[in-house]
């Protein structure tokens, strides 16, 4: 078991423990539960042990140096890698090793960092296809039952006719978002959906999660930009190495001395 | 969005067309006109399977299974079960490819689908007691010879393979299959089975191309596997559907009309064997100079004439933003 966490961080305390294990953490509060996972590329293990819950209701921030694994959480919990061992819970269900599209329909949906959608395709098709596909009740979201609501909800109104292939990487970013935001989830993970936008358009991004967050939608963000992940989040969880670091408050966390050597040089001991 | 008449016209056009041959009886124009309609059936089945990034160069597989299976099953169990035979068959075998060549991208598919045709081709004469080997099957004659009933036939099938290719062009198929092919894990993502929407494409495309190798297989009654397993029913598909224009039902059936033209000039000015190297070499140029095919210098061309239509707007649109 991986214990790398400092004793000063917070752990969330599992109201409902389950007896058979003793990462397992499916507590009332938690939306996500990854117990033990581990994920190999041959012998190189990318996920040695995580353990971790994600609350319902809340903004988690996944931080950890290049590497250190997030991306190949988010997609494993997202069904798009192989699980060597452990378990994804999903409302306490168990949705470990089950197919990308069945875990949208189970209520987690993701976004893509460089989504590349078809370029013919228009806003508006692209969001028909969660609509028609991710079978989830779409008046799940008060007020965004349909791809013209969704579209005008991430400021992508004007473009609603649009092809792809017009779009700037501002509103492609938008038009992710959106398209996870139709599948009607009840958890969304956006990978890095501010990487490469000027400080005007991420700030404008991040009113964006808010207002989805707004909506009732539990999210994780995997995030390089500490300000994001300081004014967004409710709690942080840090990887390295494949392991968790440590989770917690974000104050609590970034300023943890575990995290700091992580991040050494990376700029934000300040 | 396309009017109501412009999405049927070519239902109407090749009703008339056919309705008027089979009417005026003239020899030269029905065959041409069979012709034309089998490779569009082909080209409209390659391009159903294509836009779920697919690109196949197995279409003679379906083809000569298509045409085996009818010759092989109708003495055994009559002409109308021989029939479901072929449909049958080919969506296992569909199926089965599909299955085994579900990991393979674009160049590897194709490599991959073009061995299982030239494969079937080595399997028909391996097993002589079942397919007649290199000496040929006589599958049932179609419309017991006649060629204007021929042509009817083979025109309903066109329709329907038209039918099919607008239906898989709708919202509910479109957007779902080209993001399977930019990117299925963001198909997939969307709530997508890509699996099962790539299989299925396969076996609508498979099923059609079989149906027109029976077709083939029945106009003379008699079938040899150089005749149906060749490269030509891997390759004409192809180069029809690009010829015309890939993703549209316009595209391959404009192809095939102009590619079969092309053939027959060719082959009247020309002559010979040689005339087949000019015809390809108009293909590629063609290619070459339009990369969105026939429709895309149709839509230019409406652009540039200006039309102030709606449907002209849109595509005035779409070409500022190209």
């Amino acid at each position: 078991m991986p214990d790398t966490a400092s004793p000063d961080i917070t752990r969330p305390d599992p109201t409902r423990p389950d007896p058979a294990r003793r990462s397992a953490q499916p507590s009332g509060g938690a939306i996500l539960a990854v117990e033990d996972l581990t994920v190999a590329f041959g012998g190189l293990k990318a996920l040695d042990g995580v353990s971790l819950s994600i609350a319902a209701g809340e903004i988690t921030g996944l931080i950890g140096p290049n590497g250190s694994g997030k991306s190949t959480l988010v997609n494993t919990v997202s069904g798009q890698l192989p699980v060597r061992g452990g378990r994804i819970r999903l409302h306490g269900g168990d949705v470990t090793g089950r197919r990308p599209d069945r875990i949208v329909r189970a209520g987690m949906a993701r976004t893509y960092q460089i989504p590349r959608v078809p370029p013919t395709l228009t806003v508006e098709e692209v969001l028909s296809v969660p609509l028609l596909y991710a079978g989830r009740d779409r008046h799940r979201l008060p007020g965004l039952g349909d791809a013209a609501a969704i579209a005008a909800f991430c400021g992508l109104g004007p473009l609603f006719r649009r092809h792809c292939g017009d779009l700037s990487v501002t509103d492609l970013r938008r038009l992710e978002i959106a398209r996870a935001l139709a599948c009607a989830p009840d958890l969304l993970l956006l990978d890095e959906a501010m990487a490469g936008l000027s400080h005007e358009d991420s700030v404008e991004v991040m009113g964006l999660i808010r207002n989805v967050h707004e909506q009732g939608i539990s999210i994780v963000i995997i995030e390089h930009l500490m300000r994001v992940i300081t004014t967004l989040c409710h709690r942080v969880v840090v990887l390295n190495n494949g392991r968790l670091l440590a989770e917690g408050a974000p104050a609590t966390v970034l300023a943890d001395q575990a995290v700091r050597e992580a991040y050494l040089g990376k700029g934000f001991a300040s | 969005m396309k009017t109501g008449l412009t999405r049927l016209l070519p239902y109407i056009l090749i009703l008339l067309v056919t309705l008027a041959l089979v009417w005026i009886d003239k020899p030269f124009w029905i065959q041409l006109a069979i012709g034309v309609a089998i490779t569009a059936i082909t080209a409209l089945a390659w391009d159903i399977l294509s836009r779920t990034g697919q690109v196949s160069l197995g279409s003679a597989a379906f083809f000569g299974v298509g045409s085996y299976t009818l010759a092989i099953f109708e003495p055994l169990i009559g002409l109308t079960l021989a029939w479901i035979a072929v449909v049958v068959v080919c969506a296992l075998a569909a199926t089965l490819l599909g299955l085994l060549t579900l990991r393979l991208r674009r160049m590897y598919f194709a490599i991959a689908t073009l061995g299982f045709a030239l494969s079937m081709q080595v399997l028909v004469v391996v097993f002589p007691d079942w397919t007649g080997g290199s000496g040929g099957i006589a599958p049932p004659v179609l419309a017991d010879g006649d060629p204007r009933w021929q042509l009817a036939l083979i025109g309903l099938l066109l329709l329907a393979a038209v039918a099919l290719s607008d239906a898989l062009l709708g919202l509910r198929f479109r957007p779902a299959f080209f993001m399977i092919r930019t990117k299925p894990e963001l198909a997939a993502a969307s709530g997508v089975p890509v699996v099962r929407m790539k299989i299925f494409a396969f076996i609508v495309s498979g099923v059609l191309i079989g149906l027109a190798g029976a077709c083939y297989g029945g106009l003379y009654g008699y079938v040899v596997p150089t005749d149906v397993f060749t490269t030509n029913w891997s390759v004409l598909p192809l180069a029809i559907a690009t010829l015309g224009g890939m993703d549209t039902t316009v595209g391959p059936l404009l192809g095939a009309i102009a590619l079969k033209a092309l053939e027959e000039v060719a082959r009247s000015v020309i002559g010979g064997t040689g005339y087949q190297v000019v015809y390809g070499a108009v293909i590629i140029l063609f290619v070459i100079g339009m990369p969105q095919g026939i429709v895309g210098l149709l839509r230019k061309a409406g652009t540039l004439a200006g039309r102030r239509t709606a449907a002209g707007e849109k595509k005035k649109e779409r070409e500022r933003h190209a």
